[in-house]
């Protein structure tokens, strides 16, 4: 009898199991994204600010805000917000930037284009890079590898920020020499060009690793051998299997990027006025810490927000990809 | 002179570990003078043209023939003999002038100041194309045939003229000038009068390491860290009548960020308890004078001799219409508050402060301009109409775009987005352009090169009189001349006025022309008046003779005491 059933259990934990093993392995690592519900939130975030950020302008037309409009009556004799909590009122629901008395909601949510614009793009570009510069390295190895290799440490050992402050104004001449638009969009192009000067070589780095461990596994050498040339076996064999990586440390690179926009303009080296971007906004707020710190809080509360929402989901991407991961649990 | 602050510096430095690098600590007989710039903008005497550096140098390590008084309130206005034995003698009906320099005056390497050393130091002032930046009343006042290059490019034959014009005669030197300069004396306060021996010229460079002549010289001066003066045993006190030097070190601190700086002194910790730093931030201005009164009492609020105005290029923007209806759209209450209300100043109406007293006279304001200082919108467009049948090119100009030149700082963002705002209700348009080192702004405006549409301007008065005021900012010849407005058609006329004034000997009547030639101003709008300023000032709790020296709008840095410990 006990033999039976347990035979019995045996059965259909093997059927089950044959059931799992029937789906791919993105639905897999899906379903276990699924149960990660924190994850699920922070999306959810992500995609908030994305919608704020896409349709700021209908945004504050329908709050009846303008990021750009100054509201003198807002402000003080010290030009400093009127009332407690930096001027918050039913006009100004998070108060109003002293000096100006422009409204610092409508200036977050247009701050937030500016920020995800150059998170966005200086992921896009520092991805496509490293993708290619990895690849090539660790499917060429030998000569090439060692060259890249040298090149990927002298870029990490650089003082990277100094770089770019060093160079903010000299080069957004020169870009705006060769017909660039000059003013923000010249800027713009500076920070993901520069960005991507240096961001390139976290991406390459791993998938250079997977790269090499995956050149020599069985499915490659089949492929080699029934006479696949380099082209296929990078874009066929080796591409699909290194979107898992990559996808984390993309996940994990945007927030990052939008941290240093917000520190370039924290540094004055960021969009001209009257533009809005949450690292103006740092920027101008910490000098108020004492006067009004509410204005303080807004900017950096939204940039953390932002920051700790990417991080979490890039954490449930690696965990959902990676089975042995151990924060399989969570939910 | 020009005006040191232009805003507030880019902010490299957080504030939280700035806090916890001054804390703890005692404090020495050293005075801590804060601030954000690099360096000191010019610290060779015949380049220095900054009021705040004016009298830090002309305190502390360099001397002239003549000085004002190192005294507060109006006592400091009035001018005594320095490196003279008296405020000078003038002859031939004020067209010559003679000083007679004191015995025992000597440098730092202790040899003995002549009055050849004065003619050169004096000398070097003509040499523009070295000795840039500086004042050129020289230039302008002395009697000095055909030209002179300064003592570097000189013939022997340009050398002999100027050494006409500037003689000397024993300890007597003796200045020959075109015309009558009554207030001559008064020229002679500015460090352009100080003396440069010869053998230790070293023309540009100069500027790094002065020979110091006053009771401090230079110990260490690093660009962006501090300049460091100790005591110059060479200067003797009985030489000197307004000099104390009480404290025996003075060191400058560059390169701080200026909300930093008003923390430091907020804080009042260790070694800030001797600082001093010259401006308040807007944001801390609650914080100081109406938080703590203990706070509001190492401060100050006073009116400095600034005006702060608003420069058009009047090449690029050569229709009135134009420039009226930037004046008219302006929201000059949104600038003043954005500065700090009425801890900017008020509104100006002109370019000649009130305090200048017999060459103050109310202008006739423009037509439609607010008297609160908001826009007139309505009158702002009526103009540009105007303007559009009138000078289409130039309306198409400004609708186009103008190039506002602005030091890159978080008030001067602000100051940028009302502009834009303002502009933009009367059709203009505004192109921002950051110019990313505040100690860089003036030095990038007034190249001949830089093609602005609009750049801002702060002047005082070299002393009270307006002849340091208006064909310094508005004749071609003119020190800081930023309008361009050589082309205009009434320039000629402008210009004859101007020398009519000049040469006025009756101060009562000069005084009138003067309000007169203001008002010529005001009426072509070469420039745009902004405000009457105010300044704002703090220093550490052990700091004695704080005062704001009147004619610097700055403190008396090399009389500043510190008040030390009792033992």
């Amino acid at each position: 009898m006990g033999t039976a059933m347990s035979l019995d259990e045996d059965l259909i934990t093997t059927s089950q199991q044959v059931s799992v093993e029937s789906k791919s392995p993105r639905e897999l690592a899906i379903a276990r994204f699924q149960r990660d519900r924190l994850a699920k939130w922070a999306l959810f975030v992500i995609v908030f600010y994305l919608v704020v950020a896409i349709f700021a302008p209908l945004i504050c037309s329908l709050l009846g805000i303008s990021p750009y409009a100054l509201d003198g009556k807002a402000l003080n004799d010290f030009g400093l917000p009127k009332g407690s909590f930096g001027g918050i009122s039913g006009a100004h629901w998070l108060g109003v930037e002293p000096g100006t008395g422009r409204d610092i909601l409508a200036r977050l949510i247009y701050g937030a284009r500016i920020s995800m614009l150059v998170g966005f793009l200086a992921t896009l570009v520092t991805t496509a890079i490293g993708i290619i510069v990895g690849v090539v390295s660790g499917y060429k190895r030998g000569m090439v590898d060692a060259v890249i290799g040298r090149i990927t440490d002298l870029t990490l050992a650089f003082p990277s920020l100094l770089l770019m402050i060093a160079l903010t104004r000299p080069i957004i001449q020169r870009l705006e020499s060769f017909g660039i638009p000059e003013g923000n969009t010249s800027r713009i192009v500076y920070i993901i060009l520069i960005l991507g000067v240096f961001g390139w070589v976290y991406v390459a780095r791993i998938v250079r690793g997977q790269t090499l461990s995956l050149r020599e596994r069985e499915f490659v050498e089949a492929a080699r051998a029934s006479g696949a040339g380099t082209w296929r076996i990078v874009f066929k064999e080796l591409m699909p299997n290194l979107w898992a990586p990559v996808i984390v440390t993309v996940t994990l690179a945007i927030p990052g990027y939008v941290a240093t926009e917000s520190t370039l303009s924290f540094l004055g080296l960021g969009m001209l006025p009257p533009t809005a971007s949450w690292g103006a906004m740092l920027g101008d707020s910490v000098r108020y810490y004492r006067a009004d710190p509410t204005y303080l809080f807004i900017p950096g509360i939204a940039l953390i927000v932002l920051v700790l929402a990417f991080n979490v989901v890039g954490d449930a991407v690696r965990d959902a990809l990676d089975p042995k991961g151990d924060r399989q649990n969570i939910a | 002179m020009k005006m040191r602050r232009i805003g507030v510096a880019v902010g490299f430095v957080l504030v939280a570990s700035t806090l916890t690098a001054s804390c703890g600590g005692g404090y020495d007989n050293t005075i801590n003078i804060l601030t954000n710039g690099e360096q000191i903008a010019h610290l060779d005497p015949q380049r220095n043209y900054t009021g705040d550096d004016l009298a830090f140098a002309g305190s502390t390590i360099q001397r002239s023939l003549t000085t004002y008084k190192f005294q507060a309130g109006d006592a400091g206005s009035e001018i005594t003999g320095d490196l003279a034995t008296d405020t000078g003698t003038s002859s031939n009906g004020g067209k010559v002038w003679a000083f007679t320099l004191k015995d025992g005056l000597k440098y730092e390497d202790g040899s003995v100041i002549t009055c050849a050393d004065v003619a050169y130091g004096v000398s070097r002032s003509f040499a523009t194309d070295v000795i840039t930046d500086g004042p050129s009343y020289a230039m302008t006042y002395l009697d000095v045939k055909g030209e002179y290059p300064g003592p570097y490019k000189a013939t022997a034959a340009q050398q002999a003229a100027y050494d006409k014009a500037v003689t000397c005669d024993g300890n007597t030197i003796t200045f020959n000038l075109k015309s009558t300069v009554a207030d001559f004396n008064y020229t002679t306060t500015l460090l352009t009068f100080s003396p440069v021996p010869k053998a230790k010229d070293t023309g540009e460079k100069y500027d790094m390491h002065p020979i110091s002549s006053g009771p401090y010289k230079i110990e260490s001066y690093e660009v962006g860290k501090a300049l460091v003066l100790v005591r110059n045993d060479q200067w003797d006190i009985a030489t000197d009548t307004e000099r104390k030097a009480y404290a025996d070190k003075i060191v400058y601190h560059f390169g701080l960020e200026e909300s930093a700086m008003d923390e430091r002194l907020i804080a009042d910790s260790g070694q800030d308890k001797t600082a001093v730093t010259a401006g308040i931030l807007p944001e801390s201005l609650k914080t100081v004078f109406e938080g703590d009164k203990a706070l509001a009492k190492r401060a100050v609020n006073y009116y400095d001799p600034f005006v702060g105005y608003t420069n058009l290029n009047v090449k690029n923007l050569s229709c009135l219409d134009v420039r009226k209806a930037i004046y008219l759209a302006l929201d000059r209450e949104a600038l003043r508050k954005a500065g700090g209300g009425s801890y900017t100043g008020d509104f100006a109406d002109g370019f000649i402060k009130p305090l200048m007293k017999i060459d103050y006279k109310k202008p006739t304001q423009l037509a439609g301009l607010n008297e609160d200082g908001s826009p007139n919108v309505e009158a702002a467009k009526a103009a540009m109409a105007a303007a559009e049948t009138k000078c289409p090119e130039v309306a198409a100009h400004a609708k186009d775009g103008l190039k506002f030149y602005y030091p890159d700082t978080e008030i001067w963002k602000k100051a940028l987005a009302i502009w834009i705002d303002s502009m933009g209700k009367a059709g203009i348009k505004i192109k921002p352009e950051a110019v990313g080192d505040p100690a860089q702004y003036w030095p990038t405006v007034m190249n001949p090169e830089t093609d602005y549409d609009i750049v801002r301007g702060g002047w005082a008065p070299d002393w009270a009189n307006a002849s340091t005021v208006i064909p310094e900012l508005f004749t071609t010849g003119g020190g800081f001349n930023l309008t361009r407005n050589a082309s205009d058609p009434d320039y000629k006329t402008f210009e004859t006025k101007v020398n009519d004034a000049r040469n006025t000997l009756d101060r009562t009547a000069q005084g009138v022309k003067w309000q007169e030639l203001n008002q010529f101003v005001v009426d072509r709008l070469w420039a745009l008046p902004g405000t009457f300023t105010r300044m704002q000032s703090m220093w550490g709790s052990k700091i004695e003779n704080s005062f704001q020296w009147g004619p610097f709008g700055a403190f008396c840095y090399g009389n500043l005491k510190v008040q030390l410990e009792k033992k």
